[in-house]
């Protein structure tokens, strides 16, 4: 036998101590198999069951407020027979051209003379009182627009009073119902456009969301105007500037519980600090608008951080090796890198102090205001106070007013939160 | 080793991280003609040395630097210095490829641009091709300066990082381990890039890699432990190492 180099393997009663390969097709394999699939569908049809119960939610909330609020945006009609030849009226067609027209066609009793045609024509299902208040107003823009109609009889359809109105909808007393029925095809239906145009009212029919609308943009105006650049600022501060020490741990924490105080809190805060020492006036968007600003700076703020801090540190690391200065690092390239991440923050704060509504109360937004806010300081209502305070009103009209001017309101939200996340999709940078 | 004074000096260098003591009293001269590179174990300090030599590790809040470290006889640590003079001297590419997520004009165009190095549009232009091909990328992104810098590959990013830096006209360029994300291909391309920059500017390389650290560097520093072990000629210390612990490392007893 010739010796080997090569060492021998050692040879051992362990080593050989027989492998048993594992059974792969086992009765218990197999039911742990199945176990596993059995779990699995479970768990996928718990996350199916969730994701359709807050599906069906919204849907019910959306249908219901569509069903209801579309009615809104739709005002019943009556038309009416119309002789205006005997007005006294200077016809110098000047007259009717520019501001004094609403004047001269005021004091030669237009609204009497529509009153008239509509007792004359509908004496039996109640005459005047059938039309809207606001009636004679569409005659009168009707003829600036075309001054012959005061030389020619003719028909227009004008908006009902708002009994008449809620009862052609299907929803009104037995009395006004009766009068619907009886003026039948004299009704007929049209875009109520004086909803978007119009302010406050205590007549349903003539109540519109503009002046809550513009009384909500002004004060969106003053919290942007105050919060973005403040928040922002603070942000950056904090995250590029500030020591790590008890202080700014003290103020990282406070942030964050101010983000989670309740609204209402804002609202006595504006109210003690605003109104209380600073004696703005009331109800007005400048007021709402700082205490909302308030509200949205904390959000903005952590959103603000969070999008600062994703930026990766070798890019600040590359900018200050080349002998950029930490303002040139934040500008240049911070910044850059974290706007989608700040806008989107941004505009959900804004989304949300949007539909505020209690700090608003609490200053005073709740008044009756016929007339938009011509600025920051005259007295507003906000679009959620107005859905609040349309809510609350006992006459029936008022329903379909609500609901139609909640959905105006998630047009609004939704369009905000839509940006928002087209923002996040189109620009945010993935490291 | 020349007789041209140092380009910069470093004496009894203490680093620490709060109570890490990562660099303990390391004394190392940089030369102008010569490639240096520190060599040594994981963790032994390597990079918080480099950093200390433009201040980049200022941005640690924790780190406290002490000793001298000077740049032409200037005390780079000194009140007056500015330190962001002090980073466009001496330059700096990382270990991983970082360009701006920007253009490839603009990552090179950036640094000449905050220091007001061109006065048109023009010489910008000049700039960046002179960087681009002193980096030994021209060729390649000539025709799409304006495509991403992000979009090219690890070893391309690199030498657009090594453009970035050379694009201020540093005097002394820092790499961290500049190839240790790249393959053996992008490799080699960046080692012949540091031969053909050596003399121009004084660059310093750390690389856990012995073989790299004997092909690109004239003067190598073993570090151990925050200790400076052994600084010489490469020649010297990879042939014939006066110190055990260098011997050691160098012929793969540990590390
Ligand atoms: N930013 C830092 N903060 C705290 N300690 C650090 C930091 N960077 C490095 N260190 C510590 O300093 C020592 C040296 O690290 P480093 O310089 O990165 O070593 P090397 O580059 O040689 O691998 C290590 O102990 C490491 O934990
Ligand atoms: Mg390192």
């Amino acid at each position: 036998m010739t010796e080997t180099l090569v060492p021998q393997a050692p040879v051992s009663t362990a080593e050989i101590a027989p492998h048993r390969p594992t059974d792969w097709r086992s009765h218990a394999m197999e039911r742990r198999i199945r176990r596993r699939y059995t779990a699995e569908r479970r768990f996928r049809l718990l996350g199916l069951g969730a994701v359709v119960v807050s599906a069906a939610c919204l849907a019910f909330l959306l249908i219901v407020m569509i069903a209801q609020g579309y009615q809104g945006f739709v005002e019943t009609r009556l038309t009416l027979p119309l002789d205006l030849r005997d007005l006294r009226l200077e016809r110098s067609p000047e007259r009717l051209k520019g501001p004094g027209a609403d004047l001269a066609l005021a004091g030669a009793g237009l609204e009497r003379a529509v009153d008239a045609a509509a007792n004359r024509a509908y004496e039996a299902e109640g005459g005047a009182a059938l039309l809207s208040d606001g009636a004679w107003l569409r005659v009168r823009d009707a003829i600036k627009h075309d001054p012959r109609l005061l030389t020619h009889p003719f028909t227009l359809a004008l908006p009902v009073a708002s009994a008449i109105d809620v009862a052609a909808k299907g929803n009104g007393t037995p009395a006004a119902e009766r009068s619907v029925a009886k003026l039948g095809a004299h009704l007929s239906c049209g875009a109520a456009w004086d909803f978007f145009t119009g302010a406050d009212s205590t007549d349903a029919a003539r109540a519109g969301i503009w002046g809550a609308l513009k009384g909500s943009l002004l004060t969106m105006v003053v919290t942007l105007a105050l919060a973005f650049p403040v928040g922002v600022l603070s942000a950056i501060y904090l995250e590029e500037y500030a020591p790590r020490n008890r202080a700014t741990d003290f103020i990282e924490v406070s942030i964050n519980n101010l983000a989670a105080v309740p609204s209402i809190v804002f609202g006595l805060l504006g109210l003690a600090v605003f109104l209380g020492t600073l004696h703005l006036p009331r109800s007005a968007p400048l007021v709402g608008g700082l205490t909302l600003a308030l509200m949205t700076m904390p959000v903005i703020v952590i959103a603000s951080r969070n999008a600062i801090r994703a930026v990766p540190p070798s890019i600040r690391d590359a900018a200050l090796a080349v002998g950029a200065s930490p303002i040139q690092v934040v500008s240049h390239h911070v910044l850059p890198l974290a706007a989608p991440g700040i806008l989107t923050g941004t505009i959900i704060g804004m989304a949300r102090a949007l539909g505020e509504t209690a700090p608003l109360l609490m200053i005073g937004m709740r008044a009756f205001i016929a007339a938009p806010p011509a600025g920051f300081t005259d007295s507003a209502t906000a679009l959620p106070v107005q859905i609040f305070l349309w809510s609350d009103q006992v006459s029936r009209g008022f329903v379909e007013k609500t609901s139609a001017a909640i959905l105006v309101l998630l047009v609004f939200l939704v369009a905000m939160n839509g940006v928002a996340i087209f923002l996040r999709n189109r620009f945010e940078t993935r490291w | 080793m020349s007789n041209n004074p140092p380009k910069m000096t470093a004496s009894h260098v203490d680093v620490s991280y709060g109570t890490n003591h990562a660099i303990r009293d390391v004394s190392i001269d940089v030369y102008r003609e010569d490639v240096t590179a520190f060599i040594g174990p994981s963790g032994c300090g390597k990079s918080t040395f480099l950093r200390s030599l433009n201040r980049m590790n200022d941005t640690i809040p924790t780190a406290r630097v002490s000793g001298d470290i000077r740049l032409d006889g200037e005390d780079i640590y000194a009140r007056e210095m500015d330190v962001v003079q002090l980073r466009a001297r001496v330059g700096m590419v990382f270990q991983k490829p970082n360009p701006f997520p920007k253009s490839i004009y603009e990552n090179v165009a950036y640094g000449p641009k905050i220091h007001g190095l061109a006065q048109s549009k023009g010489e910008l232009d000049r700039i960046v091709e002179r960087s681009l091909t002193r980096a030994g990328l021209w060729n390649e992104v000539k025709d799409r300066l304006s495509d991403p810098g992000t979009a090219l590959s690890g070893g391309q990013q690199q030498r657009l990082c090594i453009a970035r830096a050379i694009a201020v006209d540093p005097e002394v360029i820092l790499m961290d381990e500049p190839c240790s994300a790249l393959d053996p291909v992008a490799t080699a391309r960046i080692e012949e890039l540091i031969h053909d920059l050596r003399g121009r500017y004084a660059i310093v390389i750390v690389t856990h890699n012995m073989q790299q650290a004997a092909r690109v560097s004239q003067r190598t520093a073993f570090f151990h432990l925050g200790q400076l072990i052994e600084y010489g000629d490469t020649s010297d210390i990879f042939t014939n190492p006066r110190q055990e612990r260098t011997k050691d490392y160098i012929t793969g007893r540990y590390g």
